[in-house]
C-alpha cells in the first residue's frame, strides 16, 4: 500500500522534513506568545502544514493529542467549500465538528499558499477559544442535545479575501461571542502564526524550488507510512477487543454506556471497528466522526512515540465508526463535551488493547479530563463585570508494566495542557482556592499502582448571578485497572463539603446556582492499578504511606500491607511483616467472594457507614449514587463484569 | 597582591584556566582534569600548573557546574518546604505537563523535595496583599521545632500570594531562624516576588536546596585562596552573564546553575565586538552538543525562565541559549523509514568516533569530516590524539554509505549536510524566529568542532562573516574574565499603561534601584563603576505573555516613550503590533551592573610571512564547490597579524580546526582573531 516512489535524495529529504518540523513549531511559539485566550495559552492549540490535497504533512511536536487526526479534515473541508475560489491572500476560519472538526471552541484558521497560480499548501492553526457564544459562558452547555445553543458554528468563511480583511465577517463571528475584543485578538494571533508559516515555506521554495518542496511534502507522508507499516509488520497479527464506558445516558437512566473497540492487526494495517458502541447519548458527551478518529489515532500513536505524525500515519489506520452512535454522532447532535465523554473512553480502550499487543508499554486507565466552570458577575470592590473561573485539573495516569503511573499529570486528551496558576485565577475572578493538593488513596492499587490524583476546591467571594457547571465523567465508570489492578477514585464535585448542607453534584451538571461564601471541592482520580496489588512490594507501600500517597488503612485493605505508626512526626513507620502475610492471605482467600456479595447489602453498609466509598468500589465492585447512597443496580452489574474481565481474571 | 587576573571554568571533565598578567599583557592557559568530589582541588591544581600561587592573583572569577551537577545528580542536602495549608503539593503538581507528549513511559523528574518533607502552616494572603487569615504563630513554631528535630539543612518558605505581601513569609523565616539557628532559609518573596505560585516556589525551593552545597563549596574555595594569600573577591559567574561575589551567590545559589554556557555566550559577544560586529550569533560546538546564543546591538539576549530539569523552572534572567544534540561525536544513522538522521545520540569522548580507535564503530560527524579531508589525520592537541582515517571511512561507508548506495565520500558529505541543516534550524530559532535577520550578524565559532562547521553554517544562513577567536577551546574560562558584576531585580507591578501614574512607577523603579545599589555596594561597587538599567514587562491587555523592553531613566513626563518601545519590540519579535491597543504593565526590572576592569591582551605580531605557516597541502572535499580541491593547511600559531588568505584552506591549531571553503576569504586581525568573509 506504499504510495509513491522516492524522488528526493536523502539529504534534501531529511533537511526539508526537519524544516517542516521547525516551521510548525515556530508557529506554535508565535501562538503561545501572542494569544488572548487562556485556554490557548495553556497549550490547547495545534498547528500543521497540509499539502494541496489538505493532507497533513507535519504537525507541531508539542500539540495536544485531541487535535491529532482532525486537522486534515478541516483542510479538506476548506478545499471543498472554496473549490475554484481559493486565492493568494485568503485566510479562512472554520470550526465545524460536522466537517471533521472537534468542537466549536476549536477555531481553525487556514491560509492557502500559492506559487503563481499553483496551490502548494495550506497552513493551519487550531486554537481553543475561551468562548464562542451559546447559552453558557465558555460554550460548554452540558445539557445540550442539539448543537444550536452550544455556540457559533462556523462553516468555512473567508476572513481575509485576497488579502483584504473582511471586518464585517470577523465582526459577525465575534459579535456572537463573549469578550469579542479578545476573540479578535485570538483571530489575529492565529492568522499571524499562519503567515509566519507561509514565510517559512516561501523561504524553502525559494531555496529548493517548488517541485522539490511539494515532493518533500508527499514523501514525508510516505516516510511516516513506511515507518509505521514496518513497525506493524513486526507485531503479532490478531484481533483484540474491549469495552469502556461513559457513566450514563441521561435520557435512558442508570446504566453504563458502552464504547466498544475492536482492533485487528492484519499485515501492516491497523483496523478498528467500534461496532457495538451505544447509540448517541442525550447530552453533549458524544464524539463526531473526526474526534473519534482522533482518539483512535492518538491512542495508537501512544505506542509509537518516536514516529512523527502526519497523514501517512492516518493511511495505516482504518476506522469503522457506526453512524448514529456515541462515537459517530451526526449533525445536529451535540458533541462539545466529546473530550470528557467518548474521546477518552476510546483512547483508554485503545491503550488497553495495545497493552496486550505490546506488554512492555502497557498502560492502565488514566483519570478523566474535567472542566469546572463557575461563571457570573464579579462584585468585588472595584469590579463590576462578568467573570469566568474555568478550571481543569491534573490527575493520575494508569499503572505501567514495571513502574507506577505518573502522578498529577495532564489528561491523556492533551499531555501538553498546562493547569492554570491559582494566583492568576484569584486576580481575575471572585474565587479563592482553598487547597490544591495530592489526594491520598486516589491511585488505583496494583503491583504498580496508578499515579496519584489531586483535589482542588474554593470559596466564592463577592459575586452575583453565578452558576457552576461541570464537564467530566467516570463518577461511576471509575478509572479502571488492568492485569489484576484495582480502580482509582470516582470523579464528582461537591458543594459545601463537610457541612450539613453538603451536596454531591456528580461528574456532569450544568447551571447550578452558587453565591458568595459557597464552598466547593472536587477530586481527580488517580490512575488505575497495573497487576495484583497483593504482589506489590510491601517496602513500596511503606514509602507511599510515609509520603501520604496511601493511608495506613487502605494500605491494609487494598494491599494487605500492615504498617505501624511509631512516630509520625519523625516519619517513623514500620512494616509488620507477620501481620502483612496474614492480611494478604485473608484478602486472597476472600476477595473473589466479596465481589459476589449482595449489592443491596453492600449499599446498605455504605449508608450505615460500615463501609466507605472506596471499600464499595474496590473490594465489592458496587457503585452507589453518592447523592443518597442508593445502589445503582445496572451500573453495578456492568462494573462487576468489567472487574471480572480486567481484574479478577488476572488474580492467581 | 599579584599581577595576575585568573579565570576558571570548572566543567564536568576538565577544569580550564586562563591567566593574564595585567602588567605584561601575557596570557596563558592551563587545563587539568576536574575533581567532581571537590572542585576546588582542580582549581588549585590548575593554578599550580599555570605556575602561580593565590598570592600572585589580583582578580579571580570562575564559572562552575557545582550547582548544575548537584541538581542533576540530586546530591542535595535534606531540604524542607513550608507552605500555606492546602498547598504543600504545588511543587509536585507543577503545571502538569510532560516534555514528551507521546511516550507514556517517559516521566518528568520527581520533585526536588519529597512530600514527607513538605510542611503546612495556616495563613492566607489575598491577591491584593490583604491578610485573609493571619499566620498561626503557634503552628509555625511547632513546625519549626519539628523541622529542627528532623535535622533539615535548608528550608524554603512558600506562601500563596506572597509576591503581594511578604510579611507572613518573613515572619515564618524569623521563627525558623530562632528554632534552627545556622540553617539556610529563604522565602519566595525575597527570592522572586513574582506572580504564579509554581514558578516562584520552584525557584525558591531550588535556591534553598542549592544554597548549602554552593556555600560550602565557595567557603572552602575562598579559604584555600585566602590561605594562599589572595586578598580580592572570589567572583562567580551566574546564568545572567554577570558575576557576583561568593557571599552574594551563597544567598542566590540557584543563579549559578548553567553558568558555563553563559560564559561562552559572553566571550562570543566580546570577540564579535572586538572585530567590530555589534550583532553576533555565538556557536559553541563540542563533542556532544552545540550551544547557540545571540547578541544584538551589544546586548546578549536574556530569557526569564529556564530549567535544569523539565518542569522545575528557575525564573532568574538567564542568557538565552538554544542547545541541540549536534557535536563532533554525534552519530549519523539510517532510521526504519530509510531516512538519514544525525544525532542526538553521541559517542562522546568514549568510545568516541570510529577514528579514535577506542572501540567506536558508529559514523560520527568527526568521522565524516576526516573522510572529507577537513580534519588532519594528525589529530587535535598537537598530535596527542591521532585520528585513523581508514577507520573513519569504513564507519561512514558501512553505516551510511551502504544503506544509501553511496561511497564513503558522498556519504560523508551527506552526513555533514544533514548536521549543518539541523544546526541551521537551531540558529533560526533564536534569530529569524525572533525577528533578527542573520544577514546583519556575524557567527562567532568556538568549541572543538565549531570552526569546522562554521563557514558552511554561515553560508546556509546568509551570515556574511565568521569570527574564530584565538582560543576557541577555553572560551568559557575566558568569558569569566570579560564580564561585569550583575544583579537582576524584579517586582510584579500590575497596572494599565493608560491609568498608571508615572510618578508611582518612577518611585517603584527608584526603590529597585536603591536595592541594586545596596547589593553592588556590598560587593565594593560604587560611583562610576555602577550602572543601572531599567526594563518594563508589558503586554497587550488580554495577552498572557509579556515582553521585556528597555525603558529610559527617568521615565519622563509620561509613559509614551515606553509604550512606543513596546509596540516596536512587539513588531520585531512577533511581526505585528497594535499601537491602538490597550497595554498593561506587568512588572518592573532593574539590572544593576558593577563594572569590572577588562584585560588587555597583547596584540599579535605582524612579523613573519604567511607562507611560513603552511604545513602541507592535501585534498579536501567541498561539495558545494564541486568536489575535492587541493587545499593549503596552515599552522595558526605561525600566522602573522594582517595576513589574508583565500579558501580553500584549513587552519590547524592545538584545540580546533578551522575549515575555509573555496568561496571564503580570511584575515588574521591584530588580536589574533580569524575573520572569514564569504566572497559573492
Amino acid at each position: 500500500m506504499e504510495s509513491s516512489t522516492r524522488r528526493l535524495d536523502p539529504v534534501t529529504f531529511e533537511v526539508l522534513k526537519n524544516s517542516f518540523v521547525n516551521l510548525v513549531d515556530q508557529m506554535s511559539e508565535q501562538m503561545l506568545r501572542t494569544c488572548y485566550s487562556f485556554v490557548i495559552y495553556a497549550r490547547d492549540f495545534s498547528n500543521c502544514l497540509c499539502d494541496a490535497n489538505g493532507d497533513t504533512v507535519m504537525q507541531g511536536s508539542q500539540d495536544i493529542a485531541v487535535h491529532v487526526g482532525t486537522l486534515h479534515y478541516s483542510a479538506k473541508a476548506v478545499l471543498e467549500a472554496f473549490k475554484g475560489d481559493l486565492h493568494p491572500g485568503d485566510v479562512i476560519a472554520v470550526n465545524d465538528p460536522y466537517l471533521g472538526g472537534t468542537h466549536f471552541c476549536d477555531v481553525r484558521i487556514i491560509r492557502p499558499v500559492f506559487e503563481g497560480d499553483r496551490l502548494v499548501a495550506l497552513i493551519q492553526t487550531n486554537g481553543h477559544w475561551a468562548d464562542v457564544g451559546g447559552t453558557v459562558p465558555g460554550s460548554f452547555d452540558i445539557t445540550a442535545k442539539e448543537f444550536y445553543g452550544e455556540g457559533l458554528r462556523i462553516p468555512p468563511v473567508k476572513i481575509w479575501d485576497k488579502g483584504v480583511y473582511r471586518a464585517d465577517v470577523a465582526n459577525l463571528l465575534v459579535a456572537n461571542m463573549r469578550l469579542a475584543d479578545e476573540r479578535l485578538g485570538d483571530l489575529r494571533a492565529q492568522a499571524e502564526a499562519t503567515r509566519i508559516g507561509e514565510e517559512y515555506l516561501r523561504r524553502l521554495i525559494a531555496k529548493y524550488g517548488v517541485d522539490t518542496v511539494v515532493d518533500a511534502m508527499a514523501e514525508c507522508q510516505d516516510y511516516v507510512e513506511r515507518l509505521t507499516r514496518a513497525r506493524i509488520r513486526e507485531l503479532p497479527t490478531g484481533t483484540w477487543e474491549t469495552e469502556d464506558y461513559l457513566d450514563i445516558d441521561p435520557v435512558k437512566g442508570e446504566g453504563l454506556v458502552p464504547v466498544h473497540v475492536k482492533l485487528t492487526i492484519d499485515g501492516d494495517d491497523l483496523v478498528y471497528d467500534l461496532t457495538g458502541s451505544a447509540p448517541a447519548v442525550g447530552c453533549f458527551l458524544n464524539a463526531a466522526y473526526g474526534s473519534a478518529f482522533s482518539a483512535i489515532v492518538a491512542g495508537s500513536k501512544t505506542f509509537f512515540p518516536e514516529i512523527p505524525l502526519n497523514s501517512g500515519f492516518y493511511r495505516v489506520v482504518k476506522a469503522h465508526l457506526p453512524e448514529g452512535s456515541v462515537v459517530n454522532a451526526p449533525w445536529p447532535v451535540a458533541v462539545t463535551g466529546f473530550c470528557s465523554g467518548a474521546y477518552e473512553k476510546i483512547m483508554n480502550a485503545t491503550f488497553e488493547m495495545w497493552s496486550k499487543v505490546m506488554p512492555e508499554r502497557a498502560l492502565a486507565c488514566s483519570f478523566n479530563l474535567e472542566y469546572l466552570l463557575v461563571g457570573g458577575w464579579d462584585r468585588r470592590p472595584g469590579y463590576d463585570r462578568p467573570f469566568m473561573w474555568y478550571d481543569w485539573m491534573v490527575g493520575g495516569w494508569g499503572g505501567r508494566n514495571g513502574k507506577d503511573g505518573s502522578s498529577a499529570t495532564a489528561p491523556v486528551f492533551g499531555v501538553g495542557l498546562m493547569i492554570q496558576p491559582l494566583e492568576g485565577q484569584e486576580r481575575l475572578t471572585p474565587v479563592i482556592t482553598t487547597h490544591h493538593e495530592i489526594l491520598t488513596d486516589s491511585a488505583g492499587p496494583g503491583k504498580h499502582r496508578g499515579g496519584c490524583g489531586v483535589r482542588k476546591g474554593g470559596i466564592l467571594t463577592k459575586n452575583d448571578r453565578s452558576v457552576m457547571s461541570y464537564s467530566c465523567d467516570r463518577e461511576r465508570s471509575v478509572t479502571f485497572g488492568i492485569e489484576g489492578g484495582l480502580p482509582g477514585y470516582p470523579h464528582g464535585a461537591t458543594l459545601q463539603p463537610g457541612t450539613p448542607e453538603e451536596r454531591f453534584l456528580g461528574a456532569i451538571f450544568s447551571g447550578v446556582p452558587v453565591k458568595e461564601a459557597d464552598v466547593f471541592d472536587r477530586p481527580s482520580s488517580g490512575g488505575g492499578g497495573f497487576g495484583d496489588p497483593l504482589d506489590r512490594d510491601p517496602a513500596e507501600v511503606l514509602e507511599d504511606v510515609i509520603d501520604g500517597y496511601v493511608s495506613i488503612e487502605r494500605a491494609k485493605k487494598d494491599y494487605g500491607v500492615v504498617v505501624e505508626e511509631v512516630d509520625a512526626e519523625m516519619l517513623d513507620y514500620r512494616l509488620d511483616e507477620k501481620a502483612t502475610v496474614t492480611a494478604r492471605k485473608h484478602i486472597r482467600e476472600n476477595r473473589a467472594a466479596w465481589l459476589k456479595e449482595d449489592p443491596e447489602a453492600i449499599a446498605a453498609k455504605y449508608r450505615s457507614g460500615d463501609l466507605d466509598l472506596l471499600d464499595t468500589i474496590r473490594q465489592y465492585g458496587v457503585i452507589v449514587d453518592q447523592r443518597d447512597g442508593q445502589l445503582l443496580p445496572n451500573t453495578t452489574r456492568q462494573f462487576r463484569d468489567m472487574l471480572d474481565r480486567r481484574t479478577v481474571a488476572h488474580w492467581n | 597582591m599579584g599581577d595576575y587576573r585568573v579565570a576558571v571554568d570548572v566543567g564536568g571533565t576538565f577544569t580550564d584556566m586562563i591567566v593574564h598578567n595585567e602588567r605584561t599583557g601575557e596570557a596563558r592557559v592551563a587545563k587539568t582534569p576536574s575533581v567532581p568530589a571537590n572542585p576546588a582541588v582542580a582549581i588549585m591544581n590548575a593554578l599550580q600548573k599555570a605556575g602561580l600561587t593565590p598570592s600572585d592573583m589580583s582578580f579571580f572569577a570562575h564559572g562552575s557546574t557545582v550547582g548544575t551537577n548537584a541538581l542533576i545528580t540530586r546530591k542535595l542536602p535534606r531540604t524542607a518546604v513550608v507552605a500555606t495549608t492546602g498547598f504543600r503539593d504545588i511543587h509536585e503538581i507543577r503545571r502538569g505537563t510532560k516534555p514528551d507528549l507521546w511516550d507514556a513511559y517517559a516521566d518528568v523528574a520527581p520533585p526536588y523535595v519529597k512530600r514527607r518533607d513538605r510542611f503546612e502552616v495556616p495563613e492566607r494572603i489575598d491577591y491584593q496583599g490583604n491578610v485573609l487569615a493571619p499566620l498561626d504563630e503557634a503552628e509555625a513554631r511547632r513546625v519549626a521545632k519539628l523541622m529542627a528535630r528532623r535535622g533539615y539543612e535548608a528550608v524554603a518558605v512558600t506562601f500563596i500570594n506572597s509576591y503581594m505581601n511578604g510579611d507572613h513569609e518573613t515572619r515564618m523565616k524569623e521563627i525558623i531562624q530562632e528554632e534552627m539557628p545556622g540553617v539556610f532559609v529563604c522565602t519566595s518573596f525575597e527570592i522572586l516576588p513574582e506572580i504564579f505560585e509554581h514558578e516562584r516556589f520552584s525557584t525558591t525551593i531550588i535556591n534553598a536546596a542549592l544554597a548549602p552545597v554552593v556555600s560550602k563549596y565557595l567557603a572552602s574555595l575562598t579559604d584555600q585562596l585566602r590561605g594562599g594569600g589572595y586578598a580580592g573577591d572570589v567572583l562567580v559567574l551566574h546564568s545572567g552573564g554577570g558575576v557576583m561575589t561568593a557571599e552574594a551567590i551563597s544567598k542566590n545559589a540557584a543563579r549559578i546553575a548553567v553558568s558555563g554556557p553563559a560564559a561562552g555566550a559572553m566571550a562570543g559577544a566580546f570577540f564579535a565586538q572586538q572585530c567590530g560586529f555589534p550583532n553576533a550569533i555565538s556557536f559553541d560546538m563540542g563533542g556532544t552538543s552545540a550551544d547557540i546564543s545571540l547578541m544584538f546591538n551589544g546586548e546578549v539576549r536574556v530569557s526569564n525562565e529556564w530549567s535544569v530539569e523539565y518542569g522545575y523552572p528557575i525564573m532568574f534572567p538567564s542568557i538565552e541559549i538554544v542547545t541541540i544534540g549536534a557535536g563532533g561525536g554525534s552519530v549519523a544513522w539510517i532510521d526504519d523509514g530509510g531516512s538519514l538522521r544525525n544525532g542526538p545520540q553521541s559517542q562522546g569522548a568514549d568510545p568516541g568516533p570510529a577514528a579514535y580507535r577506542r572501540g567506536g564503530t558508529e559514523a560520527t560527524n568527526t568521522d565524516a569530516n576526516l573522510t572529507l579531508g577537513r580534519l588532519s589525520p594528525g589529530g587535535l592537541l598537537g598530535g596527542a590524539m591521532p585520528l585513523d582515517k581508514e577507520a573513519a571511512e569504513q564507519a561512514v561507508a558501512t553505516k551510511v554509505g551502504g544503506p544509501l548506495g553511496y561511497d564513503a565520500v558522498k556519504a560523508a558529505d551527506a552526513v555533514i549536510q544533514v548536521a549543518n541543516a539541523n544546526m541551521a534550524d537551531a540558529v533560526r530559532l533564536i534569530s529569524i524566529r525572533r525577528g533578527y535577520d542573520p544577514r546583519d550578524f556575524c557567527l562567532v565559532s568556538f568549541g572543538g568542532a565549531g570552526s569546522v562547521h562554521a563557514a558552511d553554517l554561515a553560508r546556509e544562513l546568509d551570515i556574511p562573516a565568521v569570527v574564530v577567536p584565538p582560543y576557541p577551546g577555553i572560551t568559557s574560562a575566558l568569558g569569566c574574565l570579560l564580564v561585569d558584576v550583575r544583579h537582576d531585580l524584579f517586582r510584579t507591578y500590575l497596572a494599565s499603561a493608560d491609568g498608571a501614574s508615572v510618578d508611582a512607577v518612577e518611585a517603584e523603579f527608584q526603590k529597585l534601584e536603591a536595592e541594586a545599589r545596596e547589593r553592588l555596594k556590598a560587593e565594593g561597587m560604587t560611583g562610576d563603576r555602577v550602572q543601572l538599567r531599567r526594563q518594563m514587562d508589558m503586554r497587550y491587555v488580554g495577552q498572557w505573555r509579556s515582553l521585556t523592553v528597555p525603558v529610559s531613566t527617568p521615565l519622563g513626563a509620561n509613559l509614551q516613550g515606553s509604550l512606543d518601545r513596546f509596540h516596536a519590540e512587539h513588531q520585531r519579535e512577533y511581526s505585528f503590533s497594535n499601537p491602538a491597543g490597550a497595554v498593561e504593565i506587568y512588572g518592573l526590572r532593574v539590572v544593576g551592573i558593577g563594572l569590572v576592569e577588562k584585560p588587555e591582551f597583547p596584540k599579535r605580531s605582524a612579523a613573519g610571512i604567511l607562507n611560513d605557516a603552511i604545513k602541507e597541502t592535501r585534498q579536501v572535499y567541498f561539495g558545494e564547490s564541486g568536489g575535492f580541491h587541493t587545499t593549503v593547511i596552515y599552522d595558526r600559531d605561525k600566522m602573522p597579524a594582517g595576513a589574508t588568505f583565500q579558501g580553500p584552506a584549513i587552519i590547524d591549531q592545538m584545540d580546533t580546526t578551522t575549515v575555509v571553503p573555496p568561496d571564503w576569504r580570511g584575515e588574521v586581525d591584530e588580536h589574533g582573531n580569524i575573520v572569514l568573509r564569504i566572497v559573492r
